[in-house]
């Protein structure tokens, strides 16, 4: 029961009929889609609008209650369930679509909205949603965003972070802040992907803009039926090793197949079977079959009894339904499920089914496996009778025994449904205590009172702060006296080995002018971390970094710092190719990378600037993204694991090596992109792709004018590109020119088709095409464009004002007789320059008017790389808003002495 | 809580043997429309089955006001039977919670009168009659334009109040004028043209049975459901009905001594009243030995098809309700199966289809109306969206509930109006006259006609009925 002056706030701000205090009623909210934790919540509150929202948050706040958000109530990890009489804030009227902007394949949307429902209200543009996850008829978009919900097509497309660019947020206080920008460029911490899989911790969004993609033109859907799940383990490890990308690959287990046949959804799936394989391609029709014919030899090979494929679109859903039901279904065949959710390394598969079923059996209880093969993402759901308390017990037990044996496996806790009130006793098995210490610490950034979905996520605060403190003194021990040696011995630069160290003239050699007091190359992570923490005990400036290709991106431009290089940190950990993952030093130059995943036919492709010459662990900081970002990602998409030395010499490790996993805050997302202002990352753990077996660019020519018209066609093609880029092209076989190069990348015959058809809707033959090695090498190229140049920015905004952007870019170049490239895709454009001395004040005060103009086009100017001076003129990124007071938490927490980049980003 | 233990409790509990009990995924959220109205989780199908569960453990208090808010809110269209994967029989808890509810408190006086009346011969046949009269006098159609507004201001039927959405309704109810130019020979007071009330008293014949035209003489014979508001107020369905099915090789025979089919009864909570008329018709449509049981009003095709779970506990009549359930068929399924066989002339017509709730969602009958208008010459077909969604008539609801029914019925109404449809066809007269009545307070004079109607039309000017005796 809450105060009745505080419903009378609550009624009048949203009305009576939107208020719910009557206990009975309050009944209903108990509990979300895990029924096994009942909370009924004090009240419950449903505002329509953001406005609404602040002042009902004020509202609760002032009365010192907490507050759970709660979406569709469709989750399985107990998360919306509101403890301690907690007022629940639902988010059921705010449901409207505010705008689907299907030039810039973007939508505005209340939290509200179905997920289904945003698909369905974009088809008729040619686009969609991708995230599907199972619930997607059901849950809403903001339950997704808390969430980072999954899905099946996650697979090839991506979770719920990936399509997620901008947000509103109510914080604990009442207050809003604006996180993230229009379209896919935002300068600062990447606060969206820190927010999104927060479980309602840090503030309830409240309206939300995400990408879409166009609709695939075909679709094939097969299914293969196997005697023994195992075999269906090891076909989809050998469809992933053959370099094969399907959309989706599920596996349906025997006892999941027959609670499917028996309810309202029976798919055609042969109830005496142990495991059904449902993959599914999509793309351009070209090529399509042939992938499915190439799947389903490897079905066969793997023992597949049968494959079948699904003939007509009803015969797909037909299939797509029976597996997307089956939570539902399950139902059918005991009084109560446990859903699991654990995602392990793709090719642990078949051990890992097999540990199940045997822990199962010692149990003696029966397990229904459904799940994301693809992804390794499990669903074992452990049937049971709550009534039976041997058997609840029992059900416990198996439960943790299964959680343990995927996480000692490489594995997490869970992959898409999240902690909450479910697994937060787990978080221990795959966080250590300076993890869980660093989430509080997050959690307060964003709620200092504590009032936002209390109890969730995290062990109990008291005990975790505990833990997290007897960590720091045993982590310390050893190296604090190596800091106090290094403050004696004359500084930082005094506590490695002379040949790991470059002073003076060497030093400014080495960093190419860098103004830079030293430069160290610890040899491992101890090292990193004794330097650290020396730093932070002698009020030392560092500034991390690989090669040293990046120096000029970040605070410390001025000078007076020490570089802290990774060079010497370049091993690869763990490489296994079926699982398309590969763990590395920071230190790993891209080169070196290449040659590793070469000779397996898969590559990392983020063709950022640069690149080429820098490490792994650089391209990470700076969150570099390139023009194939469109297709596969930037840097933050594809790192699913960070080791970090934070700015108070703590070790992180975040993140795992799996390609999905939401144990926790998505502290990787926030150290990729910091560009060193927070820690210094030592290792990466990163998603590969299998490398394309064509790789096409095609050039096409014209005044700027034409350009651009081609460009707006290459922007609005459902034709899969995979990048486009207007500038001035040099490479080919002709002389430098302006000119539109678009890249194309897939099968042979998709590619070919493509280019083709391409060709068609361009409506102009392009003036030459490349292939493969040709394009291949005209990209590592581009890659390396930025080059030396000491002043590079970048001005984004939506991609249909591309020609606005454009202009006034080469506005800016023609003061520092520079150039310029535009992402076609993404609206982006890149100028670089060579400002002489002299001009940098003139040249000041142009970036800062074009910050001003970007900024009214809803877009933003960020500088990459700068002189110092420059950089103190104009600053980066220019004011961050709403969420500078987040952002200066965010840098005291995790480095309280400033001795990082003074700037964030 | 006797009726707690013997009744929901013991569904519940049975559902839970079963394995049909709620696995609280929330599927079934999105397709009920009083929760995407209201967002709030009682008033959801997840929610009432939550409430219906607490009442059994004894967390609830039957009489509780959540408990007869929000089972009294519920539309019972069904549309989250189709949704759930874990198969609850929610029509049925529902039912039962509201024979709870009943048990508990008086339910309110328009749900104990309405049942009552359409229940009982001889209340019901005055008072339809009175109905007619009524209608024929102009009067409700009068006061409904009075009360319309242009679409484009149309006020929602809301704000029109109970009794005047009553007389809209009873207005809505009157063949529909402009459809198509040309009537149907009034021929031996069988036609249905005009639109008069005395018509319709000839059509509706003195035992509310639908008149036998054109009747095929040999092929399955078919009993049909003439129904209470059926043959009251929509007399020239029933006719039409007959005459399509005979035209497809329908033997059409009469059935004595049938009568209201009880469904609003059940609906309201009230299943002794049900029961009592589910036994007549049983042995009503035995009797007559039917091979198959038509109806032409779904919220009867679905009751009526439920008559076996319905009577369960009567061990005399079990079995042979069970075996007159598995007989029911609605108009479109029959027309459907036979392809249709027989074809009449063109309609040149831009219609659009609303399907009813208890035909879509409670027996699952979802292509056959539409494969049928689509088998017309002429008609042309289009889409509505929102079609499977409920229309917010759901029996006596809109009556009952004017604000909350009102507001589903306008957003129905707004929706055919954006299809440009120039007829609505629908298969159910609460459907009917609830978006009839709909359209005519918003100032549309789009008709709202009964499939069957469309397909007689087309018939009867392709001559199929001329030269036949009846």
């Amino acid at each position: 029961m809450i105060p009745a002056a505080l419903t009378g706030s609550l009624v009048e701000i949203v009305g009576s009929d939107a208020v719910v205090v009557d206990a009975d009623r309050l009944l209903v909210y108990e509990s979300d889609a895990l029924t096994a934790y009942r909370h009924r919540p004090g009240a419950v509150v449903l505002p329509r609008t953001t406005a609404q929202t602040r002042r009902v948050v004020r509202a609760i706040a002032r009365h010192g209650l907490p507050i759970v958000p709660r979406g569709a109530g469709t989750g399985l990890s107990g998360g919306a369930v509101a403890l301690d009489g907690a007022v629940v804030v639902g988010t059921a009227r705010m449901n409207r679509i505010l705008e689907i902007d299907a030039a810039n394949r973007r939508a505005v949307l209340q939290p509200g909205v179905i997920n289904a429902e945003l698909s369905v209200a974009a088809r008729p543009h040619g686009l969609h949603y991708a995230p599907d996850p199972s619930s997607q008829t059901a849950c809403t978009i903001g339950g997704n965003v808390a969430e980072n919900s999954g899905g099946p097509h996650c697979l090839k497309y991506g979770v719920t972070s990936r399509y997620v660019t901008g947000l509103t947020v109510v914080l604990a206080d009442g207050s809003a802040v604006r996180l993230g920008g229009r379209g896919r460029e935002a300068p600062g911490y990447d606060l969206v992907g820190l927010f999104v899989g927060s479980e309602g911790c840090f503030g309830i969004a409240t309206e939300i803009e995400v990408g879409l993609l166009p609709l695939p033109e075909g679709v094939r859907t097969l299914l293969g039926i196997f005697e023994r799940i195992e075999d269906a383990g090891r076909a989809v490890s050998g469809i992933v090793s053959a370099g094969l990308l399907p959309a989706a690959m599920e596996i349906i287990d025997g006892p999941t197949i027959r609670a499917v046949e028996e309810s309202v959804f029976a798919a055609g799936y042969p109830t005496d079977a142990e495991a059904a394989l449902v993959i599914e391609f999509d793309g351009v029709e070209a090529g399509l079959d042939a992938d499915a014919a190439r799947a389903a030899e490897h079905c066969t090979r793997a023992g597949a009894r049968e494959v079948r494929s699904a003939r007509d679109e009803p015969e797909r859903m037909a299939l797509w339904k029976g597996r997307k039901k089956a939570f539902g279904a399950i139902g059918r065949i005991a009084p109560d499920l446990l859903v699991q959710d654990a995602t392990v390394p793709r090719t642990t598969l078949p051990s890992i089914l097999k540990g199940i079923s045997e822990i199962a059996g010692r149990y003696r209880l029966v397990v229904a496996n459904v799940f994301h093969a693809g992804d390794g993402n499990l669903h074992p759901n452990i049937l049971f009778d709550r009534r039976d308390r041997d058997e609840v017990e029992r059900v416990e037990r198996a439960s943790r025994e299964i959680m343990r044996l995927c996480v000692d496996s490489g594995g997490t806790i869970t992959g898409e449904h999240g902690v909450g009130l479910d697994k937060k006793h787990h978080m221990p098995l795959v966080h250590g205590p300076a993890e869980l210490e660093a989430m509080w610490g997050l959690r307060r950034v964003f709620d200092p009172a504590g009032a936002m979905n209390p109890g969730k996520v995290l062990p109990d605060g008291a005990k975790a702060a505990r833990t997290g403190d007897e960590a720091r003194r045993r982590d310390t021990g050893g190296v604090r006296g190596a800091a106090r040696a290094a403050a004696a011995s004359g500084g930082v630069l005094g506590l490695l080995p002379a040949d790991r160290v470059l002073s003076g003239g060497a030093a400014r050699a080495w960093a190419g002018g860098f103004p830079a007091e030293g430069v160290v190359f610890p040899g491992g992570l101890d090292e990193v971390c004794a330097l650290v923490r020396a730093a932070a005990d002698t009020g030392t400036r560092l500034l991390p970094a690989g090669r040293g290709s990046w120096l000029w991106a970040g605070g410390w431009a001025g000078g007076g710092a020490v570089i802290v290089s990774t060079d010497r940190l370049n091993a690869v950990s763990r490489y296994e190719p079926a699982d398309l993952t590969l763990t590395a030093g920071a230190g790993i130059g891209w080169g070196e990378l290449d040659g590793v995943l070469r000779p397996n036919r898969q590559w990392l492709p983020v063709d950022a600037p640069g690149v080429g010459a820098g490490t792994l662990g650089g391209a990470v900081a700076c969150g570099v993204s390139g023009p194939l970002r469109a297709r596969y990602g930037a840097a933050r998409d594809n790192v699913l694991g960070l080791e970090v030395v934070t700015g108070d010499g703590r070790v992180l490790r975040v993140g795992g090596r799996v390609v999905k996993n939401v144990a926790g805050y998505d502290l990787v997302r926030l150290f990729t992109g910091s560009r060193g202002s927070l820690g210094v990352i030592t290792g990466v753990s990163i998603r590969l792709f299998p490398r394309p077996d064509a790789d096409a660019t095609l050039f096409f020519e014209g005044g700027e004018t034409e350009l651009l018209a081609m460009a707006g066609a290459v922007r609005s093609t459902s034709l899969p590109v995979a990048a486009g880029e207007v500038a001035e092209v040099r490479g080919g076989s002709r002389a430098d020119r302006t000119g539109l190069a678009v890249r194309v990348l897939g099968g042979r015959a998709e590619a070919e088709e493509v280019c083709s058809r391409l060709e068609r809707e361009i409506g102009a033959a392009p003036g030459e095409v490349l292939w493969d090695g040709a394009s291949e090498i005209f990209h590592g190229r581009r890659a390396g464009w930025e080059g030396e140049a000491p002043m590079v920015a970048r001005l984004a905004a939506l991609p249909d004002r591309l020609g606005e952007t454009l202009a006034l870019a080469r506005e800016v170049a023609a003061e520092v007789g520079g150039e310029v490239a535009a992402d076609v895709l993404s609206g982006l454009v890149r100028v670089k320059g060579y400002p002489p001395a002299e001009e940098l004040p003139a040249l000041a005060e142009s970036l800062s008017r074009a910050r001003r103009a970007m900024r009214n086009a809803g877009g933003a100017m960020t500088l990459s790389q700068a002189p110092g001076e420059l950089a103190a003129r104009v600053g980066w990124t220019g004011d961050p808003g709403t969420s500078a007071t987040l952002t200066g938490r965010i840098k005291s927490l995790f480095d309280p002495r400033s001795i990082l980049s003074s700037e964030s980003p | 809580m006797s009726a707690v233990d013997d009744t929901l409790g013991n569904a519940v509990r049975e559902q839970e043997r079963r394995l049909l009990n709620c696995v609280h995924c929330g599927f079934c959220l999105p397709a009920c429309p009083t929760y995407r109205r209201l967002g709030d989780e009682a008033d959801s199908p997840r929610g009432r089955l939550y409430l219906m569960q607490a009442v059994v453990e004894g967390r609830l208090a039957p009489g509780s006001d959540a408990f007869r808010v929000h089972i009294g809110r519920c539309l019972g269209c069904r549309a989250c039977e189709p949704a759930c994967p874990a198969g609850v029989e929610y029509g049925r808890l529902l039912e039962l919670a509201r024979q709870v509810d009943r048990d508990a408190r008086t339910p309110p006086l328009l749900s104990r009168l309405l049942p009552r009346v359409f229940g009982t011969d001889w209340i019901a046949r005055p008072v339809l009659f009175a109905g007619r009269l009524l209608r024929a006098s102009g009067i409700p159609a009068l006061v409904t334009r009075m009360l319309a507004r242009s679409p484009e201001g149309g006020r929602p039927a809301r704000t029109v109040g109970a009794a005047g959405l009553a007389l809209a309704m009873l207005a809505a109810s009157a063949p529909p004028r402009e459809w198509s130019r040309r009537r149907p020979p009034a021929t031996s007071g069988q036609g249905d043209g005009g639109g008069g009330a005395s018509t319709e008293r000839g059509g509706a014949g003195e035992s509310g049975r639908p008149a036998l035209a054109a009747t095929a003489r040999t092929g399955p014979s078919v009993g049909l459901l003439a129904g209470c508001v059926q043959a009251g107020l929509f007399s020239r369905v029933n006719a039409a009905t007959a005459r399509v099915l005979g035209a497809n090789g329908y033997r059409v025979v009469p059935v004595p001594n049938q009568g209201c089919c009880g469904a609003l009864h059940a609906h309201g909570g009230d299943l002794e009243a049900a029961r009592a008329l589910a036994r007549r018709n049983v042995k009503a449509f035995e009797a007559a030995g039917v091979d198959l049981l038509a109806t032409n009003a779904s919220g009867c095709g679905a009751a009526m098809a439920e008559y076996g779970t319905l009577l369960d506990r009567d061990a005399a009549l079990r079995e042979r309700a069970r075996d007159l359930a598995g007989r029911v068929r609605d108009v479109s399924q029959l027309l459907a199966d036979r392809g249709p066989a027989a074809r009449g002339a063109a309609i040149r017509l831009r219609v659009t289809y609303d399907a009813p709730c208890h035909l879509l969602h409670a027996q699952g009958v979802a292509d056959p109306p539409v494969r049928v208008l689509r088998s017309v010459p002429g008609l042309e077909v289009v889409p509505l969206d929102g079609a499977d969604e409920c229309c917010g008539g759901a029996g006596v609801y809109s009556l009952a509930n004017p604000e909350l029914g009102g507001r589903i019925g306008s957003d129905k109404v707004r929706r055919v109006l954006e299809t440009g449809a120039e007829a609505l066809v629908t298969g159910n007269p609460g459907c009917m006259m609830q978006i009839g009545a709909g359209l005519a307070l918003a100032g549309s004079g789009v008709p709202v006609l009964h499939l069957a109607e469309v397909v007689d039309e087309s018939y009867r000017r392709g001559g199929l009925y001329e030269g036949r005796t009846r």
